[in-house]
This record gives C-alpha cells, sequence and structure tokens, in this order.
C-alpha cells in the first residue's frame, strides 16, 4: 500500500522515470481529493516534459476538475507553452463544461494567430460545451472517457465512414462520427476510423483523436495503420505520440516490435510516448491488476490485493 | 477431481462473456474449474480506460478457491450450471443412488460420498431412517454432484 505523499513526490520527482510519472498520475486520478487535483496542478505547470504535463490537463478534464479552470486557462493562454499541452488544456475545459470560459474559447477558436490544433480544440470545446449544457439523456458508452464530441445516433458502419472522411463537414460532426464508430466496435469500425485517418491531410488533431480511439478499442487491425504513423517522420508528434500509445494498449507481440523501433527517437514527446506505451504493453498483457498504484484511504479502492 | 462422476460431455458446456460484464455471483470458469465468484473487483484505468478485473471464485463442486485477474475487455468463460431435483429411491453398499425425476424416469449413475461429504452423510442418515427424501443435482462442465436434500412432505 502506498501513500498519496508517496505518489505526489515521485509524480514531482524530475528524476523519477516519465513512464513512472504517467502511473503517478492516474493514482492521483484515482484518489481524487483536493491533495490530488493540486498535486497535478503543480505538475501541470513545472514538469519538464511536455508529455507528462499535457497528461495532467487531460487527467484533470477526465476528473472534471472545476477548481482547476484557472490553472487550465493560464496554460491555455500561455503562448510559451507546448501545443500539445496548450490543446489538452482546451480540451479539459470542455470536458469540464463550464459557461465561464466560453468567452475565452470562442475567441480562440476564431483566432487566426493560433496553432491550428488549439482553434480545431477550442472548436470542439465549444460545440461540446454547448451540447452539455442540453444535453437530456446520460450517455451510456461502452468506454468510460469524456470526449471531446458525443457519438452520433442512428447511422451505419458505411454512413459514418462518410461523415468521419469528409471534410467539408464541420469538425464536431466528424468526431461525433468517430466516437459512433468506436462505439460500435469490431473490425469494420476499426477499418473505417483507420481509413478517417488516413484520408484526412489537413487536421493533426483529428488524426491524433482517431489514433486515441482506436488504443481505446484495443483491435489488431489498426497496428499497420498505427505503425505507419509512428514511422513518419514528417508527421505531427502529437499524432505520432498517440499512435505509439495506442500500439502500447494493443500490446499485441508485432505491436511492441514496432515501438521497439523507436525507443530512441530524436523527437522528445516521441521517444517518451514509447517509453511509456511499453509500460502500458507490459501491464496489459501482464499479470499485474494495477496500472496506477493502491493509495491508502482511496475512493473505491479494491477490496482484494492480487495474489501475484 | 475423483469425487465427482463425470457426465456426458457436451460441445458448448460454456460461454464466453466478457470479464468487466461478470460481478459477484456470476459463474466463470477459472483455471479450468466453474467457479461462483466470491470475490470481483477492478483496478484504476489509465490513459484509454482499460481495467483489469481480479476475480477470486469458489469452485461450485468442491469449494476451493481460485483466483484469476483478467483485461475486463477479455473473454473469460462462464459454465452452463443447471440444477434438477430428483426422488431418492435407493442407496446400494458402494454409494451409488438410484434417482427419479417428476417424468419418473430413473438414473442409478451418481454417487455419494458419506465419509468425506458431510452433506452426503446426513443424507444417508435420513435415508436410512425411512425418510421421502429429494436430493438436488448440480451439473456444470461434465460434473454432476449431490449438492443438497431436502425431505419430502
Amino acid at each position: 500500500m502506498t501513500t498519496a505523499e508517496q505518489i505526489i513526490s515521485q509524480l514531482l520527482d524530475r528524476n523519477s522515470p516519465v513512464a513512472a510519472r504517467m502511473r503517478s498520475i492516474f493514482s492521483l486520478k484515482g484518489l481524487a481529493t483536493p491533495q490530488a487535483v493540486q498535486a497535478l496542478e503543480k505538475s501541470l505547470v513545472t514538469d519538464p516534459s511536455a508529455l507528462v504535463r499535457h497528461e495532467v490537463a487531460y487527467v484533470l478534464g477526465q476528473m472534471r476538475a472545476i477548481q482547476s479552470l484557472p490553472t487550465l486557462t493560464k496554460v491555455l493562454e500561455n503562448a510559451a507553452e507546448d501545443v500539445m499541452v496548450r490543446h489538452e488544456a482546451a480540451e479539459a475545459m470542455g470536458a469540464i463544461a463550464h459557461n465561464s470560459v466560453l468567452p475565452l474559447l470562442d475567441r480562440y477558436a476564431a483566432d487566426a494567430s493560433l496553432a491550428r490544433e488549439i482553434r480545431e480544440t477550442c472548436v470542439l470545446a465549444v460545440n461540446r460545451i454547448r451540447w452539455y449544457q442540453h444535453q437530456t439523456t446520460p450517455a451510456q458508452a461502452p468506454y468510460t472517457s469524456v470526449d471531446p464530441a458525443p457519438p452520433e445516433q442512428g447511422k451505419d458502419v458505411s454512413q459514418l465512414q462518410d461523415l468521419l472522411c469528409d471534410a467539408s463537414k464541420p469538425i464536431f460532426e466528424r468526431y461525433k462520427a468517430m466516437f459512433a464508430l468506436r462505439n460500435i466496435g469490431g473490425e469494420q469500425a476499426v477499418l473505417a476510423l483507420c481509413a478517417g485517418m488516413d484520408a484526412e491531410k489537413e487536421s493533426a488533431l483529428f488524426r491524433h483523436e482517431v489514433a486515441y480511439v482506436l488504443g481505446q478499442m484495443q483491435h489488431s487491425a489498426s497496428v499497420p495503420t498505427l505503425a505507419r504513423f509512428l514511422k513518419d517522420q514528417q508527421e505531427h508528434e502529437m499524432v505520432r505520440h498517440e499512435a505509439a500509445e495506442a500500439l502500447g494498449s494493443i500490446a499485441s507481440p508485432q505491436a511492441e516490435k514496432i515501438l521497439d523501433q523507436f525507443r530512441a527517437d530524436e523527437k522528445d514527446v516521441v521517444r517518451e510516448s514509447v517509453e511509456v506505451a511499453l509500460d502500458i504493453s507490459d501491464y496489459i498483457s501482464g499479470d499485474h491488476l494495477h496500472y496506477a498504484q493502491k493509495i491508502n484511504g482511496a475512493s473505491n479502492t479494491t477490496s482484494l490485493q492480487a495474489t501475484r | 477431481m475423483s469425487e465427482h462422476d463425470s457426465g456426458s460431455s457436451g460441445a458448448s458446456q460454456s460461454i464466453p462473456v466478457q470479464a468487466g460484464a461478470l460481478k459477484k455471483g456470476s459463474h466463470v470458469v477459472i483455471k479450468g474449474f466453474p467457479c461462483k465468484i466470491v470475490e470481483y473487483s477492478t483496478s484504476k484505468t489509465g490513459k484509454h480506460g482499460h481495467a483489469k478485473a481480479n476475480i477470486v471464485g469458489v469452485d461450485i463442486f468442491t469449494g476451493r478457491k481460485y483466483e484469476d485477474i483478467s483485461p475486463s475487455s477479455h473473454n473469460m468463460m462462464s459454465p452452463i450450471v443447471n440444477r434438477k431435483d430428483f426422488q431418492l429411491i435407493d442407496i446400494d453398499e458402494e454409494g451409488f443412488v438410484t434417482l427419479m425425476d417428476d417424468k419418473h424416469e430413473t438414473r442409478s449413475d451418481l454417487r455419494i460420498f458419506p465419509e468425506t461429504e458431510d452433506i452426503h452423510a446426513k443424507c444417508k442418515e435420513e435415508f436410512d431412517d425411512d425418510k421421502s427424501l429429494l436430493v438436488t443435482v448440480l451439473s456444470a462442465m461434465g460434473t454432476e454432484k449431490i449438492i443438497a436434500y431436502k425431505e419430502l412432505q
């Protein structure tokens, strides 16, 4: 059994491996106390790794940590911050879905001086918050993540693929097709998503989101596509990062072999993502029950220790 | 499992079920044994939301404990478990019983083990006292066993 203090010092210790800091982030997500949120916020503004900072922003959004809105706002506004981290801060603000951030997100969505990834994220977040406020039925999805868009309703796989690949449609609509395909699952849906990832030439954000969804689906049919995106040195590092972690999540010997070739990638975010991906892969294919550590006094802890 | 009598082995003695869909009280095959789940817990999730389930089950025939850890999205096998009541007609000197179902069909292929199974010992004792007894036969994965009895009113 580990204490919250131990996890927090592991997260805030720059000398602990990136994969260990990642596990700490998810341990604190499970703990979900004010102390945990504070530690995450500290990591968000101090960690030397953009990959770690972006993951922290993601988790604060998943936790719907409304108290973190001021910190997330500062991160989004910080022009010196990495694009991937600013994107994730905006996405987290969309996940928390509080009215107060709408004016800023609206402004950023239309600001041509900003990086495309940030603008598009703000467009999605604005749409999500407006949708969320008029939402009547609670979402019933096979996945527990708070997603940037709700799933499209009443379309089959081929209709969804058409919508996904149609660059003339608003990005929020295309994301809805993406999450509907994820929820439908199976090889046809996986291949439709791969086709969407291949077809999108403009938006790195879009390609990275498809890779994330493929990581959730853990289907081996997506390995060739994900491998291709990871290998492409010209590809946006945010897409390569997400492809690497999706391969880690699929955790097949083939996926591990591909990841192994990028352990020493020259891009920090890609190299670190590969380290994290191999750690995720170890966890998924191994015997250990927990990815995140179990913390004393955490809510919903398991009642039983693994015997292996 | 020498104390078990083997029944006929059907093709679908178990069906696949996602580890994440199981719960306490469900039946699941752990290490080849049909078990009832007595402890079920899931891990905290990581980035893609994947959890693992930690499952402790008790063999429905032997009472032995087994444990398994499986990703929630993976399939495990759920044994098809049946219970059927029979009237107890006879117990021979080797412990073989003659049973009759509600259609008056009889069978004599099951044994009781009064030396090792308390419930069988008590059942034999009451049968020897000339009581009319109804026994419950549990079957799963090719194994059948008398697991309970009650007096016929």
